[in-house]
């Protein structure tokens, strides 16, 4: 591509670049050696001695994504002023980003969950009839044999969103709009007689789920089976995104991302940093809304809520939350446990009141029969 | 223009075209203009992300190429397709004719019934052409898949005609406001940097600069009215160029300065929500304070 100026490759400086990439990546940014090469060829053209130079070269090229920022602050900061502090007065930018980065080391290492190992598991072996039993059995009432039973069951439910219609097309045997190039090549053969139009139809996709858990203490016998659930989901469907919230909202899809079921839950486990706190749905609703709502994240989605209701915020704040969440989204889907198989459930908690008039469906989710209940709804919420 | 040959004097180039970048935004631009590198600019919604490609082409003296991204864009649309009506007549004076020579059934699909798209028409101008590629978040994976290609080598295969390759290749300006994550790929072929709020004062300084001629008393108060938005947690917080807008219209109204009443009746230029509405109404004294 460029010819980088013969300059940038002096050794001293290049081991020095070299060196501060390296740093970044122990710090656990992702850079590559093609990222290297190009931070050093722009300092080529820069000029070194320049901290400014070297510290927007740096960011240019070897940060591919905003919250990695702060983390490159750091390392910066570390290693070309040796942890002292002017920097700070010379980009101006910082103030705010220094705060996220020491808001990001306070995370406390929660305890993974330790009922779902794989060899406890593999030493029960259910009978079909207990299947059955266990299916119509709260969450709360089984004996962590029967969750890890459970869980395995759950792994097995299959979930399809509702589809839509997208604006890319297909080739099919009729349809709204004639496909030209199809028919163009094919009367081509037939010494141009366009003897037959060929026909595009819309493509139809899946609709993306988006699950918010509840993860505070009130929910706390049922947060963790939801966790499985998610995972079960998000390996089931096709575009899922999964977020927990007690106090705050965490962002779990990366985390449920891995192969292994354990490793999957443990490291959502970790990410999630108010394990059975207390509750602040409408707070986290908002969070939620605005972070990633508005972004489009849910757009045209099916967004479900695993939660009780249990709000101790302000109940002012849940009702907006939902009401702009329910026009951002298809469709919304409630599960509150609590409902249990009560087929006549009014919503009790104030939460659950104010909340009641967006949703679309409420649904129980307290045992494996409701999931699967929710799984045959699925489809038909379109 | 020729390209610049230091950070400083592209800073001052992009001012004379009314755009005042800082210095993190004028060195990734300089190292993409220098090492021929895509670059990928997220920010919040109305700092100037798709403004910068557009001052940046005509301060260089470069075309600007647009490719507005929406979902399912494909390859007809961004790249290039053929004009399948006069194929078709061409087809059928050639059948007319009695004309049956290669040479006449390949000119069918020949450069003269080729309809160039914006990249396409990208990679043909080479380093003549500014390439905007926007809000590439809203196109679906698939596409941006497809893109990779094109920003790694800046070729563009056509099976019927061969490889159209850039000598050098555009200045490739990609914006995202990030409604979705952007595949790690993708990122890897593109320098990144994220434009965040300015400051008051430059704020201040860019209103003035492409709004010449309002005062600037007003400037100063609709900045801090703006700034005070900010930090009152709205669903959507203004960007500058609502700052922009707000001030133009207190302008075109003929105001000198920012006052409760005149706040009131032109809210509708910088805040656009319903529930935001009702929220600043409340706190309109506080806002319009000034200071």
């Amino acid at each position: 591509m460029a010819e980088p100026p013969g300059a940038a490759y002096r050794a001293p400086i290049v081991s020095t670049l070299v060196g501060f990439s390296r740093e970044l990546r122990t710090a656990g940014l992702n850079v590559g050696s093609g990222d290297i090469l190009a931070f050093c060829s722009a300092m080529g053209s820069l000029d070194p001695s320049d901290l400014g130079d070297l510290y927007w070269a740096g960011r240019t090229t070897l940060v591919t994504r905003r919250e990695s920022i702060p983390v490159y602050d750091e390392v910066f900061r570390r290693y070309f002023l040796g942890g002292a502090d002017p920097v700070r007065e010379m980009l101006t930018l910082k103030a705010q980003a220094t705060a996220e980065a020491q808001a990001v080391l306070e995370v406390p290492a929660t305890d993974p969950p330790a009922a779902g190992r794989e060899d406890e598991q593999a030493t029960l072996g259910l009978m079909a009839s207990d299947a059955e039993a266990l299916r119509h059995k709260s969450f709360t009432a089984c004996t962590p044999e029967e969750l890890a039973a459970l869980r395995r069951i759950m792994a097995r439910i299959r979930l399809t969103p509702p589809k839509r219609r997208t604006r890319r097309t297909r080739k099919a045997p009729s349809g709204r709009s004639p496909d030209l190039r199809r028919t163009v090549r094919e009367s081509l053969r037939m010494h141009g007689e366009p003897a037959e139009l060929y026909w595009r139809r819309r493509r139809v996709r899946l609709r993306p789920l988006i699950l918010i858990l509840d993860v505070s203490g009130s929910m706390a016998d049922y947060s963790r089976n939801l966790l499985q659930f998610a995972y079960s989901a998000k390996r089931a469907a096709d575009r899922v995104e999964v977020f927990c919230f007690g106090t705050r909202l965490t962002r779990v899809t990366k985390a449920l991302d891995r192969r292994r079921p354990d490793d999957a839950l443990e490291l959502a486990a970790q990410t999630v940093f108010d394990w059975e706190g207390g509750t602040r749905i409408g707070a986290s609703l908002d969070a939620f809304v605005r972070e990633w709502g508005r972004r489009g994240l849910c757009r045209g989605g099916i967004v479900v809520i695993c939660s009780d209701g249990l709000d101790r915020g302000d109940p002012e704040v849940l009702a907006r939350a939902m009401e702009r969440l329910a026009r951002l989204s298809h469709r919304v889907v409630w599960m509150n446990p609590h409902k249990g198989d009560n087929q006549n459930f009014r919503p009790s908690t104030l939460g659950m009141m104010v909340a009641a008039p967006h949703v679309d469906v409420i649904l129980s989710g307290h045992d494996l029969s409701s999931l699967e209940e929710f799984a045959t709804l699925l489809p038909k919420l379109s | 223009m020729e390209r610049p040959e230091t950070v400083g004097q592209l800073t001052e180039t992009l001012r004379q075209g009314r755009y005042l970048a800082d210095r993190g935004l004028s060195t990734a631009l300089f190292v993409a203009l220098s090492l021929h590198r895509p670059i990928l600019l997220e920010g919040e919604v109305g700092v100037g992300k798709t403004e910068v490609a557009k001052v940046l082409a005509d301060v260089l003296g470069r075309k600007l190429i647009r490719l507005q991204c929406y979902e399912g864009i494909d390859t007809n649309q961004a790249l290039y397709e053929w004009d399948y009506a006069r194929q078709m007549l061409h087809i059928r004076a050639l059948s007319e004719q009695q004309v049956t020579d290669d040479a006449a059934v390949d000119k069918l699909f020949g450069p003269k019934f080729l309809l160039e798209r914006p990249l396409l028409e990208a990679v043909r101008a080479g380093d003549q052409a500014v390439l905007l590629i926007d809000e590439v978040d809203r196109a679906d994976d698939e596409f941006e898949a497809f893109l990779l290609e094109l920003l790694s080598d800046f070729q563009i295969t056509i099976p019927e005609i061969g490889t159209i390759r850039a000598e050098t290749p555009p200045l490739a300006i990609l914006t995202s406001n990030r409604t979705r994550e952007l595949h790690d790929a993708l990122k890897r072929r593109c320098l990144y940097h994220w434009i965040g709020y300015p400051s008051a004062e430059r704020e201040v300084e860019i209103v003035l600069v492409r709004q010449p001629g309002v005062s600037e008393v007003l400037t100063r108060k609709v900045v801090a009215a703006v700034n005070r938005l900010r930090e009152l947690d709205l669903a959507k917080p203004p960007g500058v160029a609502e700052t922009i807008d707000w001030v133009q219209t207190l302008d075109f109204l003929g105001a000198t300065d920012l006052d409760q009443a005149n706040a009131e009746d032109t809210l509708g230029a910088v805040v656009k929500e319903r529930d935001d509405l009702d929220l600043v109404r409340d706190n309109l004294a506080e806002i319009t304070s000034g200071g």
